[in-house]
């Protein structure tokens, strides 16, 4: 048996599908969370449960709810689990009654009960259940009530059989009948409201006698169709609300209050500045950068530690160093930063879930509209500090193709957490004194790239038209600490992963190539090795923005590509490897990186932080633009800037430092 | 700009753009031309008859956060101007 969960966005459809199948997907506090439909198994039975995307409509406007439309109409399903917010009866049941239309059998889970209950919203469970005809069970995913009694009813399957009822006025549903005689589908009246709709996803089941029947209604009606459908079932629905729903209307939420500061004419954007100050100085700032440090320190410990333990077991010298040069060096580089990614994550999290982040894209949409993007776009652009893969995939909720094309495009300039350490790094030794400021520059460098390029877009690239933006503004809600605690756990297991498996591997092939020549020799000067060979060819490429021909340089920053830690984890092995005494991490103290000047640290920086992205988000480019050529487009333009403006930096920055 | 000064009362028939903050109305028409734009309208419960009232503005003046059948939704003012409706309070 399937079971289909289907709802509004931000009706709490994943809480419940985690509560139900005991598993741990991402929840979030604003309309969208869930773009692609998971699939797990309800506990104690042996029941497929879907968790499509959230909706409004059955009639899709953005991408994520095209699949869970085509899911829905297609595909076979058995039950289908309607999530309704209790908190906005109407708005759902618009839904409700547009999936009962499918004629699939369904049961209610009436959630946020007890927030209704607070609101002094009141609900007549028995004469909403006549009323739809569908077993109605009301419960708070938050609080687990009544989710075990929802197992129940679906594992007796005993529910009421929704029967039909006639939600449209006489001339319409008349039609309806005449449409269903001359079509073939599973889901007739679904299908016939479609057809009368006008729905352009459905024009193929169109046949002579349909397009006559709709014809002939439309020239009594002298309305458009879709609007008449849509007012008869909103009118039902006010019928079925006066009957079964009692409210005290036009009471003041403490969402209201918050809203009144938090989104006030004067203060809501200094605000935010500090929110975001804050955020940037726990994790990046001197708060992150601290914990790198101590960890870094342990690092050397044990990196030492392990040198003495293999030479003390008579290991080879080859060995010894691939465990050490390599390895340690390689995936200790990225390990470092774990706390202060943990801290950013932990951070990110929280926004998602309080509702501020909506808010957020509420506010400063008047500011992005101006360069073409959307409120929305923040959205992605906030995720994107944490990992670019996620941030690319959750712009799919911008309904604006040139919106969400621009969004993918731009996510990528902000500096993602695998790109936190490149800055830490840099700002730290360069810029000792002020690197709290010089990293805090980079955000600001990145936001001023993604106005700008956003601007250069608009102008010559997507001609400007009128886009909308329509976004549900979701009610606050104090985060659920084991829910955030998971994420994050998650994230840092996936870090830790990609530096067990890929950065390891990566760190392993830097280490052959540096330590061998074309000749397959071992221990050459690494400015013979396969390693200064290949970054011989591309240091043309980094000398307008750092002053000299480095093959150290170039070959780690290509191994952004793999991911953009690699980059740190690849200089730490040359330096290491290069360095005559040897000293553990200190990459800048070595002689092939000893040429970096404040100006083209900061270049160089630049450069890494805003070129193509990792392979990981190049692929999920890929995927949301929907073609290989509009991804290349958007790796070279990445690509173009990071390069122009590296150079345009350093070479000023060079001027300044002769002239000092 | 004096248009805008101009405070729409009890009966009036205007633009659902032109309210203040506060205020409520009542949808006569939709405006929009625009297909998939009027269907989201729709989906979202913007009917004809609906009331609406105005919540919140955004600092910068727009987008603007209403209340309609019971929850909130954002709008940008241009949107917003393709609602006609009756000014209730």
């Amino acid at each position: 048996m399937r079971v289909a969960l289907i709802g509004n966005q931000n009706s709490g459809k994943t809480t419940l599908f985690n509560l139900l199948t005991g598993t741990n997907q991402k929840v979030g506090n604003w309309p969208g969370v869930t773009i692609e439909k998971k699939i797990g198994v309800i506990r104690g039975t042996d029941y497929e449960i879907v968790d499509l995307p959230g909706v409004y409509s059955l009639s899709p406007y953005s991408l994520e709810e095209e699949i869970s439309r085509k899911f829905l109409f297609e595909e076979q399903i058995d039950l289908i689990l309607n999530i309704v917010d209790s908190t906005s009866m109407e708005r759902s049941l618009y839904l409700t009654t547009q999936l009962l239309e499918l004629g699939i059998p369904m049961i209610i889970a009436l959630n946020m009960s007890d927030i209704a209950d607070k609101r002094g919203i009141h609900i007549d469970l028995k004469t909403l259940e006549e009323r739809l005809d569908t077993t109605i069970l009301s419960i708070s995913a938050l609080k687990k009530t009544n989710v075990f009694n929802l197992i129940q009813y679906i594992k007796m399957g005993d529910y009421r059989k929704n029967l039909y009822q006639h939600i449209y006025d006489h001339e319409l549903e008349e039609a309806i009948e005449s449409i269903k005689k001359v079509t073939k589908s599973k889901h007739p009246q679904f299908l016939a409201v479609k057809l009368i709709e006008d729905d352009q996803t459905f024009v193929q089941y169109h046949n002579d006698a349909t397009k006559q029947i709709v014809d002939d209604l439309s020239k009594r009606y002298l309305r458009d169709m879709e609007q008449v459908v849509a007012d008869e079932r909103y009118r039902y629905i006010e019928n079925i609300r006066d009957e079964a729903v009692t409210a005290n209307r036009d009471q003041m939420t403490w969402t209201d209050r918050l809203d009144n500061i938090l989104l006030h004419r004067v203060f809501a954007i200094p605000i935010f500045m500090v929110i975001m100050f804050g955020i940037y100085y726990l994790a990046a700032g001197p708060i992150g950068s601290f914990t790198a440090q101590m960890v870094g320190n342990y690092m050397s410990i044990f990196s030492d530690w392990t040198r003495s333990l293999l030479i003390g077991y008579g290991a080879s010298s080859w060995s010894v160093s691939l465990v050490v040069d390599g390895m340690i060096a390689g995936v200790g580089a990225i390990l470092n930063f774990l706390p202060q990614l943990a801290i950013l994550f932990l951070l990110i999290s929280l926004l998602e879930t309080t509702g501020y982040m909506a808010r957020i894209a509420f506010f400063l949409d008047r500011v992005f509209q101006k360069v073409g993007l959307s409120g929305k776009s923040l959205i992605p652009f906030i995720i994107g500090s944490g990992c670019s893969i996620p941030a690319i995939m959750s712009a799919r909720t911008i309904n604006d193709e040139t919106e969400k094309r621009m969004t993918i495009m731009l996510t990528p300039f902000i500096p993602c957490s695998a790109k936190l350490p490149i800055i830490t790094l840099f700002a730290g030794y360069f810029f000792k004194g002020n690197s709290g400021l010089v990293s805090a520059s980079l955000y600001f460098f990145a936001i001023g790239v993604i106005f700008l390029s956003a601007f250069i877009m608009k102008k010559f690239w997507f001609k400007g038209k009128h886009s909308s933006f329509i976004l549900e503004l979701p009610d606050y809600k104090i985060p659920n600490f084991k829910f955030i605690l998971f994420d994050v756990y998650e994230k840092v297991k996936a870090v830790i992963a990609q530096a067990g498996s890929i950065i390891l591997l990566a760190s392993i092939i830097v280490w052959f190539l540096i330590s061998f020549s074309w000749t397959l020799r071992y221990g050459v000067d690494p400015n013979l090795s396969i390693l200064a060979s290949i970054g011989k060819i591309l240091g043309w490429i980094f000398y307008p923005m750092l002053g000299t021909y480095s093959w150290g340089a170039a070959v780690s920053a290509i191994q952004g590509l793999v991911a953009k830690e690699q980059i740190i984890a690849s200089m730490a092995i040359i330096a290491g490897y290069s360095d005559t005494t040897s000293e553990g991490v200190l990459i800048f103290g070595s002689s092939v990186f000893s040429f970096f000047t404040p100006a083209s640290a900061y270049a160089f920086m630049v450069f890494n932080l805003f070129s193509a992205p990792c392979f990981g988000s190049i692929g999920a480019m890929n995927k949301e633009l929907g073609s290989t050529k509009k991804m290349w487009q958007a790796v070279l333009f990445q690509t173009g800037i990071a390069w122009v403006l590296a150079v345009l930096v350093y070479q000023i920055g060079h001027l300044i430092e002769v002239m000092i | 700009m004096k248009l805008r000064a101009l405070k729409y009362r009890k009966g009036d028939q205007t633009k659902l753009s032109n309210l203040k903050k506060g205020q409520k109305a009542k949808v006569v028409f939709l405006d929009a031309q625009d297909k998939a734009l009027r269907r989201r309208l729709l989906d979202m419960g913007i009917t004809e008859g609906v009331q609406i009232k105005i919540k919140k503005i955004a600092p910068l003046g727009d987008p603007i956060d209403i209340e309609v059948r019971g929850y909130e939704l954002c709008l940008r003012k241009y949107d917003m101007s393709l609602i006609d409706v009756e000014v209730i309070s």
